[in-house]
């Protein structure tokens, strides 16, 4: 359908590319959308200002991290970090942010600390050519240490204000959530954010190309470290306070969201648009669940239940293909 | 003929003073003579016998661990199942069964056919092991809570609190339950056929699939194996806990994982030998005892075990690029 | 010819694992030149190609770019010199768009962004010079492995290379890509390109290239003018010896009675084939490539998912349905893949040849090390395989892995040996000895099912052939029928379909 003659418009190569990039994603859209629905229906406050300011502040770290997790897998790497790294990002702010160094202060150092981790952990993922597994179990002792040290227990402060802006009733969550998936189009443009499927599919191909396969791999760790602390940051804004534990539970949540997204194991498989359905359709199943009255602990078991189903039902018709 | 057996067994000499067990064997030795001169105490038997004792906690877990990824796969659902085991038998008690034994047989064939579960999971359903003893981590860290609420419950089985706390010939039998597990995993991992096949599907699956490997079954019997072991290391932190509580099992995770991997096992799998994880396991507890004498702050202690694990995962454990 | 060669290597040498695979080694590509590089697999094209390109460094010789020696040719410096490869492995990433994939690596920019308005009108244009006329847009992944191979030469073209070098592009093409091709690097060569074309398509040399350089065992043969040379000419060159030596001779020992019987069998590409393998005879397996034989192979092993009416295997109604019971009933297969397929690279060449026995031994038997060695070591000593046996596989040539790949089967004694390819990138003598193995075990009574991409190895080594079309066995031709043009009419649907069985 889409025989575009070569020189059209700047846009006759972007957007059909952009549309292929749908087709292994369309499935899972619909099972969102579904649940989006069903959503909508058992709890219709979510068509109002605030019901849809307080959904989006309930999936937004979740899309983060999926975010965080996703950009790894694609280049064949993964993180276990991620929990111990928001756990960080929050006790950052939190004792930052209500001191000296204000809001612009806080956010910066919370912004380097992940770009920092980030970088750290890639080069010794990827230069040192250690397993990304056992490296970021490693850095999560670190990490969430580091986040122990910054703040033994739970405690300091978010501004008021911030906290208001971002977890109040407002729809900035969702207008962050809309910049950063701009952002991440605009890096995805970029020859080195590319390079990023190239680099974890074919790394072999990619560097006979001329591809710089490590620059990309240490980049892709470097923004999941960013995205990770920014979760962490507005994980914090939304408590009002920091914790050094509060992001244990992403690790896993993050590797779930990104693989029930579509992302495989093996690197280059996968769609960013995907992690961010997947993580929707977490965040939502958890939501309903509380809504349908489950207590916290049966949403585990049937949490653990669907993730399993999520992905063995597709794998499973493929085999009986 | 003596000429040629003596060059094999010089062979074999240098072969094993090069191995990565021998390594981690070697640091572990260092790490005790140093501390021991750094510490009054440290180096005392008891001491020692005691973070052997811990090790046997670790090394229980990280046996089925050690299948697992030399299989290719990776079981991040053993610390639920040690909670399950320890959380589990305290319930599982009946009058007719005066000795514990019934009760802990039953709770280590629950833990079995939940490490089976993983393996059908992963090899006939193709889940990737990761997400499918996450899961199930997941799943059972719900069920524990369902069962057990917040509360703890106390063992009243004599076999689980001689386990933990008997000394027979002044050696605490938890040592000796890891010894006598060690011959066995040793044996069934390099002196059977079945080794052999774990070996080889980690290695490369589908050219052991095509050689007649039975794959499936193999997989589910080796998450079945880490079950199993898992099980076992519940029953022993039970004993030696007197109680078991929901969370008893998660420091063994990670610390399972690290066992293998600075015992020289490739977390690609198809390379590496129990033999390496035992003094990893070791290591990993006396590096924990370390910690403990510097006096440092939880934060502290953390970062600090952090990296030592990678730094000594520098010294040693560099993966060689493969595809 | 007195300009100085675009590329050139002068007397290069490499070792792989102490294995010497080129040997002072010279080859010089002048502009306006199409080059062919011939020789057997194994031969060290591929690594020359290597050393070439920068991937690999000579352990000894020198790499030179416009008559300069080069210290450190890297694929860096290679790419700035204007030398483009195209491997047989290509360097294709599935889930990126045809023209995302084309610009890998050098995309034109705009801003620091990629520019996708100059990037769609260069890969457009690079496309149209390999016929490709897919929407820019589509992954690659979509793409037959034809298709792939034509992006692939349109990555190297978009590059406005100033020496290409082709390794084995025709082999997945169609013969109107082919042309395409061809008449493309005629072009080329008209714009004063130097190119080094490496094809086992003879006809195709004779047609394209004017200068050839023949490699054998890692040594040059020949680094001559192509006029005046003639195909058994360059045969001889390459394989040493008259190409008619290479088989041995053999009478037929096949018997009426059938190893295997299958009727509407359906596998894979497969669709409804009756086969009958008799014992005693080596049953060939032709075609073009990919359609469907290998399936077939893995089906009726049990590899794959396979529907019959009826079949019987050694005697035993039914299809086997797993690897297991296949080799329960004294099936084998040995795969074309070595590398990713038969062996298990990493562990020593002992264990790669005992895992047959480990997958149908008592699971908890305890192993003697002992009797493992003992096959081994006669197992080695049968198959002519040197060295110490507990050396990883991998450092192994790629004749001696296929010789593993087949000896670890020899213990259990198969009634019927299914072979994919045996003798790819295999060097002539092991060609030789497997040929002389597999007749012997014809003569014993046992069948073998021969899969081959070697048409040669097809007629002079089988007493049947039965060719492969879109899924089905177009024709099944008799000893006394079978030649190159049967075969490849068949192949290619020439022929009429009455000798069809």
């Amino acid at each position: 359908m889409s025989t575009v003659s070569p020189a059209k418009s700047a846009g006759a190569l972007y957007w059909p590319v952009q549309m292929r990039r749908n087709i292994g994603v369309r499935s899972l859209f619909i099972v969102v959308l579904a649940f989006l629905v069903a959503y909508g229906v058992l709890f219709p406050g979510l068509f109002s200002a605030s019901g849809f300011a307080k959904f989006t502040q309930s999936w937004f770290p979740l899309a983060l991290v999926a975010m965080a997790q996703a950009i790894l897998m694609l280049t064949g790497g993964i993180s276990l970090a991620i929990g111990a790294t928001v756990s960080l990002g929050a006790v950052i702010a939190a004792t930052t942010m209500a001191g000296p160094l204000g809001v612009a202060g806080g956010a910066a150092a919370v912004a380097l600390t992940g770009l920092g981790i980030g970088t750290a952990t890639g080069f010794i993922v990827v230069r040192l050519r250690l397993p990304a597994i056992v490296v970021t179990l490693a850095g999560s002792f670190i990490i969430g240490g580091a986040a122990l040290l910054v703040l033994p227990r739970p405690g300091g402060a978010i501004p008021a204000w911030l906290s208001d802006l971002l977890a109040g009733n407002t729809p900035a969550a969702f207008v962050l959530l809309v910049a950063i998936v701009l952002l991440w189009k605009l890096y995805l443009a970029t020859p080195l954010g590319l390079s990023l499927y190239a680099a974890g599919e074919n790394p072999v191909g990619a560097y006979r190309s001329g591809v710089p396969v490590d620059a990309a791999r240490v980049a892709a760790y470097a923004i999941s470290g960013l995205l990770s602390t920014g979760a962490g940051l507005f994980v914090a804004a939304q408590t009002g306070s920091g914790d050094p534990v509060i992001g244990t539970a992403f690790t896993l949540n993050s590797i779930a969201a990104a693989v029930l997204g579509g992302i495989g194991f093996l690197g280059g498989q996968g769609t960013m648009r995907g992690a961010l359905a997947g993580s929707l359709l977490l965040s939502l199943m958890i939501s309903v669940m509380f809504f349908l009255g489950f207590t916290p602990v049966a949403q585990y078991v049937a949490q653990g239940l669907i993730i399993i189903g999520a992905v063995a039902i597709p794998q499973f018709r493929k085999v009986q293909q | 003929m003596t000429a040629w057996n003596e060059s094999v067994g010089g062979k074999r000499a240098l072969a094993i003073l090069r191995s990565r067990p021998f390594l981690t064997v070697v640091i572990v030795a260092a790490v005790w003579i140093g501390a021991s001169f750094a510490s009054r105490g440290f180096g005392a038997y008891g001491h020692l016998r005691y973070l052997v004792e811990l090790g046997a906690v670790i090394g229980l877990v990280a046996a089925g661990q050690t299948f697992v990824v030399i299989a290719g796969g990776i079981d991040l659902s053993v610390a639920a199942i040690v909670t399950v085991s320890a959380i589990s038998l305290p319930l599982l008690s009946w009058p007719a069964d005066p000795t514990g034994l019934a009760s802990i047989l039953a709770v280590l064939a629950l833990t079995t056919v939940i490490g089976a579960i993983n393996g059908l999971g992963v090899a006939l359903l193709r889940v990737h092991p990761m997400i499918m003893t996450l899961a199930m981590a997941t799943f059972l860290q719900g069920l524990l809570i369902i069962i057990a609420g917040g509360s703890a419950v106390t063992a009243e089985n004599p076999l689980v609190h001689w386990l933990g706390n008997a000394r027979p010939a002044g050696i605490p039998a938890g040592i000796v339950l890891w010894v006598i597990v060690s011959a066995i995993v040793l044996t069934v991992m390099h002196a059977t056929p079945f080794g052999a096949r774990i070996f080889a599907m980690g290695a490369n699956p589908l050219a052991a699939s095509l050689s007649g490997v039975p794959v499936a079954s193999t997989t589910l019997a080796v998450y079945g194996i880490s079950g199993f072991t898992s099980g076992l290391a519940g029953v022993l932190v039970l004993g030696m806990n007197g109680q078991g509580y929901v969370g008893i099992g998660d420091p063994y995770l990670l610390a399972s994982i690290a066992a293998v991997v600075l015992g020289g096992t490739s977390i690609l799998g198809g390379l590496g030998t129990y033999a390496g994880t035992i003094p990893g396991a070791v290591l990993l507890v006396t590096i924990t005892a370390l910690i403990t004498v510097v006096n440092a702050s939880p934060g502290w202690r953390s970062i600090l075990f952090g990296s030592l694990i990678l730094g000594l995962l520098l010294l040693s454990g560099r993966e060689q690029a493969r595809r | 010819m007195t300009t100085a060669p675009l590329l050139a290597a002068r007397g290069v040498s490499k070792s792989f694992f102490g294995n010497p695979v080129l040997r002072d080694v010279s080859i010089a590509l002048q502009p306006g030149r199409v080059h062919a590089l011939l020789g057997e697999n194994g031969a060290g094209k591929s690594t020359l190609i290597n050393l070439l390109s920068g991937a690999l460094r000579p352990d000894g010789g020198a790499i030179e770019v416009e008559g300069r020696a080069v210290s450190r040719m890297t694929p860096a410096l290679a790419r700035q010199a204007g030398i483009a490869v195209v491997q047989q492995e290509l360097s294709l990433t599935a889930s990126l768009s045809i023209a995302e994939n084309i610009g890998l690596g050098a995309y034109p920019r705009r801003l620091g962004l990629i520019d996708y308005t100059a990037l769609a009108a260069r890969a457009r244009a690079a496309c149209e010079l390999v016929g490709l006329h897919e929407p820019l847009s589509t992954p690659v992944g979509h793409l037959s492995l034809g298709r792939r191979q034509m992006v692939e030469i349109a990555k190297a073209l978009y590059r406005k290379p100033r020496v290409l070098i082709l390794d084995e592009p025709t082999s997945s093409l169609s013969a109107t890509e082919t042309k395409i091709l061809t008449d493309l690097l005629e072009r080329l060569r008209g714009e004063g390109i130097a190119i080094l074309y490496i094809s086992h398509r003879l006809n195709e040399v004779m047609a394209l290239c004017q200068h050839v350089t023949v490699l054998k065992d890692g040594i040059c043969t020949a680094d001559r003018s192509l006029a005046g040379t003639d195909a058994a000419g360059l045969v001889r060159l390459m394989v040493g010896r008259d190409p008619g030596d290479l088989f041995p001779q053999w009478q037929t020992s096949k018997s009426p009675a059938d190893a295997i019987s299958v009727r509407n069998f359906s596998a894979g590409l497969m669709r409804d084939v009756d086969l009958d393998v008799r014992t005693g005879e080596v049953l060939g397996i032709g075609g073009l490539v990919g359609q469907g034989q290998e399936d077939l192979l893995l089906g009726l092993y049990g590899a794959i998912p396979a529907r019959t009416a009826s079949a019987s295997v050694n005697g035993v109604p039914g299809l086997p349905g797993g690897v297991p019971k296949a080799n329960a009933l004294g099936l084998a297969y040995v795969p074309a893949d070595r590398k990713r397929e038969g062996l298990h690279l990493i562990h020593p060449i002992i264990t790669n040849m005992m895992l047959p026995a480990f997958a149908r031994l008592p699971a908890l038997k305890l192993r003697s090390r002992r009797a493992e060695r003992e096959t081994a070591r006669g197992l080695a000593a049968q198959l002519g395989i040197k060295g110490d046996l507990a050396r990883a596989a991998q450092a192994l040539s790629g004749g001696n892995q296929q010789k593993v790949a087949l000896a670890k089967w020899m213990p259990h004694d198969p009634l019927v040996l299914l072979l994919n390819d045996p003798t790819r990138g295999v060097d002539v003598e092991t060609k030789r000895e497997i040929y002389l193995m597999l007749r012997a075990f014809a003569a014993a009574g046992k069948a073998v099912v021969l899969l081959s991409s070697d048409t040669p190895e097809l007629v002079h080594l089988c007493d049947r052939v039965a060719v492969v079309r879109e899924g089905r066995i177009v024709a099944t031709l008799e000893r006394g029928a079978l030649s190159e043009e049967t075969i490849v009419s068949a192949a290619m649907g020439a022929e009429d379909r009455k000798v069809a069985a």
